[in-house]
């Protein structure tokens, strides 16, 4: 990992996004330290999908500045793509190849080692369910498949929405080693802060950061 | 906001329109009153002053267009967007003048209103046809950045179409050219009185389209200027 | 390099998986030729093998919508963009991938439909080169692949997108049909433009350069949001 200790992984001012003439998130100042967790609460539509989402580099942001990873966004969103990995409210994989294929497509974009796919597997205790689909495997199970698919690469930053949904405890657990062999930074939206009760929860209302 | 503090110095668009009408009205007397009578085709090959100078103009609008629309795609700046939207919105009135002035020369010199053997008229055609998916997909989307940037996408790759329209059409029709060329590699091909009134009725009808463009974006800045205030509106209320 | 081909490997297995596109292909070339058979006079046919030849490129073009409006299905359907879009890759190399497995599903359908057409249209009569036309085939496929990934693209993410898509491609169909008919059925003897062939194979090369530079490069303004 490069030295982060200057650079805050993350850094918002001011950012805003808009939907149309909805303002999503409407001038969020923040950041994140290495290796600190942010934990983002907040009712629905509250603006935390979208900041992940910004975050993960998928959307633009309309206003202000971000950098993640010291890289600023939108314009050099590629060189901070290799820092972050993101699991969002679907899996991100295709239903038609099975888990370990879906692994290796994203394995090979993010350039890793083959055999990662399969630690990554056994990891979150899928290692007998590689050669099935996801539609083939409860929830609980697409998004351990999730989890896995986002540490592949080891990312310095993970983007996280709603990780416990769909959990069972043996899925938590699994969640848990993960984020605690994880030495980055990471932020979580969740409805369950204090499940993660290590870092430092923020809270947005209206696309704002509350209080 | 400076609603009303507009100095009295005529703006942009009144010095447009004034110099338009003005040129306009030199044109139609140069078009029908100075310039000789074409020798093979007679009184009506007039109707070239009016033809050509348009298909022109709708050209220059849509190079102008596209030329905002890369703008847009750099800078990100929404008013880019208008200022390629706008020229792609005129460049179809003028392109379907074009259409129908020469397809009113067509039935005078050639007995038909429609050639398929003339590439330039047919070249029209592709583009009147680009134009209509230009306008669908811009409604289809919903106003906001990626409205501008789908439009600027595809305003770029109508920059690839035209001269491969151009290209192809004459490439399948070898040997089949009826239309009359006016420009060759050896300059203008007529005489001296004749490209004078062409230069002047080509001038005219772009600095139309210049005021047109003017007092359309003008309206369309008044338009954003409403919605802010109304919005702003909304807010305090 | 690498991520164009993960990606095409990707493209190639789903539709190997799913067979969602090559058979409906298939079967709508199979009844787009029978359609022009009948249209153009049933047993005794009219206008003969040059009607035919120019009405291929027609079902051609048709065909090949199939295909483009099923571009990206899964990653819009199952929400799988937010996935590929935050890799570290080139976004062109999705593009390209996508592009390359258009091609390869017209070519396997073509390779099928060809020697239909040459049964049903070609049996008598003077047939056009069947070089120059495999080469023009290829050609015009590979323009049709090109541009159309990326107009796929603009669509895919808009409401009525089936709709739009055919009305977004077709004034740029206009051109390459246009020459793609003069050149196949020039070669049928007897023979109106020889020396024309060479040119008119030109301008589809022509035509694949520049919707692949445009393509290039405006595939990255198409995904992102």
């Amino acid at each position: 990992m490069c030295s982060a200790e200057a650079v805050p992984v993350v850094a918002c001012r001011q950012l805003v996004r808009r939907f149309g003439e909805r303002r999503a998130l409407d001038g969020v100042d923040l950041d994140v330290a290495a290796g600190e967790t942010l934990v983002l609460t907040g009712g629905n539509g509250a603006g935390k999908t979208t900041l992940l989402r910004v975050l993960a580099t998928v959307l633009r942001p309309h206003g202000g500045a971000v950098s993640v990873a010291g890289h600023d966004l939108p314009r050099h969103a590629r060189a901070a793509r290799p820092s972050i990995g993101y699991v969002g409210h679907e899996p991100l994989v295709y239903p038609s190849l099975t888990a370990l294929e879906n692994l290796q497509l994203y394995g090979e974009l993010h350039a890793v080692q083959p055999g990662r796919c399969h630690e990554a597997l056994a990891m979150v205790g899928l290692e007998r369910r590689g050669n099935d689909r996801p539609a083939d495997l409860s929830r609980g199970m697409r998004q351990r498949l999730a989890l896995a698919r986002a540490w592949l690469h080891r990312p310095a930053l993970l983007l996280l929405d709603e990780p416990t949904a769909g959990l069972d405890a043996d899925g938590r657990e699994v969640l848990r080693a993960m984020l605690d062999q994880h030495a980055g930074a990471a932020v979580v939206a969740t409805h369950e802060p204090d499940w993660f009760a290590g870092g430092r929860e923020l809270r947005l209302t209206l696309g704002r950061v509350a209080g | 906001m400076e609603i009303g503090s507009r100095s009295a110095r005529p703006d942009r668009a009144t010095v447009a329109a004034t110099a338009a009408a003005a040129l306009m009205a030199l044109a139609l007397a140069m078009i029908f009153f100075y310039v000789p009578t074409d020798a093979d085709q007679g009184y009506s090959q007039r109707i070239f002053y009016f033809h050509v100078p348009i298909a022109v103009t709708t050209y220059c609008l849509f190079a102008w267009g596209a030329v905002n629309a890369a703008r847009y795609l750099w800078k990100r700046d929404e008013s880019l967007d208008l200022k390629s939207y706008v020229p792609m919105h005129l460049g179809v009135i003028f392109g379907s003048l074009t259409l129908v002035t020469g397809s009113i020369w067509a039935n005078i010199s050639w007995n038909t209103w429609w050639f398929w053997g003339d590439t330039q008229l047919t070249t029209f055609l592709i583009i009147f046809l680009f134009n209509c998916a230009y306008f669908m997909l811009r409604f289809s989307v919903e106003a906001g950045e990626r409205r501008s940037t789908y439009s600027a996408v595809y305003a770029l790759l109508g920059v690839g179409l035209i001269p491969l329209s151009v290209l192809g059409v004459r490439f399948a029709q070898q040997n089949e050219l009826i239309h009359p060329i006016t420009f060759n590699s050896s300059g203008a091909n007529m005489d001296g009185s004749m490209f004078l009134t062409f230069l002047v009725a080509l001038a005219a009808m772009l600095l139309l389209a210049v005021t047109m463009y003017l007092v359309e974006m003008r309206g369309k800045r008044i338009d954003e200027r409403v919605r802010q205030i109304r919005q702003l509106a909304e807010g305090r209320a | 390099m690498r991520a164009y081909r993960a990606l095409l490997r990707k493209d190639l297995l789903l539709e190997l998986r799913g067979r969602e596109l090559v058979p409906a292909m298939l079967a709508f070339a199979l009844g787009a030729l029978l359609l022009v058979r009948f249209g153009l006079g049933g047993a005794t046919q009219a206008g003969g093998t040059r009607a035919a030849t120019g009405l291929l490129w027609v079902v051609v073009v048709f065909t090949s919508m199939l295909a483009l409006v099923r571009s990206f299905a899964q990653e819009r359907e199952h929400g799988i963009w937010d996935g590929i879009l935050s890799a570290p890759i080139d976004r062109a190399a999705i593009w390209a991938a996508r592009s390359t497995a258009t091609l390869a599903f017209l070519i396997v359908t073509q390779a099928i439909a060809l020697p239909l057409f040459w049964l049903f249209f070609l049996q008598d009569g003077n047939p056009p080169s069947l070089g120059v036309l495999v080469a023009a085939l290829l050609l015009a496929d590979l323009g049709v692949a090109m541009l159309g990934s990326l107009l796929a693209g603009l669509a895919s993410q808009v409401h009525a997108r089936e709709v739009l898509l055919p009305v977004l491609f077709l004034p740029f169909a206009v051109p390459l049909v246009t020459v793609a008919v003069r050149v196949s059925v020039g070669t049928i003897s007897p023979q109106t433009g020889g020396s024309a062939t060479l040119e008119g194979l030109g301008f589809l090369a022509l035509y694949d350069t520049i919707f692949g530079l445009l393509g290039w490069a405006l595939f990255e303004y198409v995904v992102e949001d």
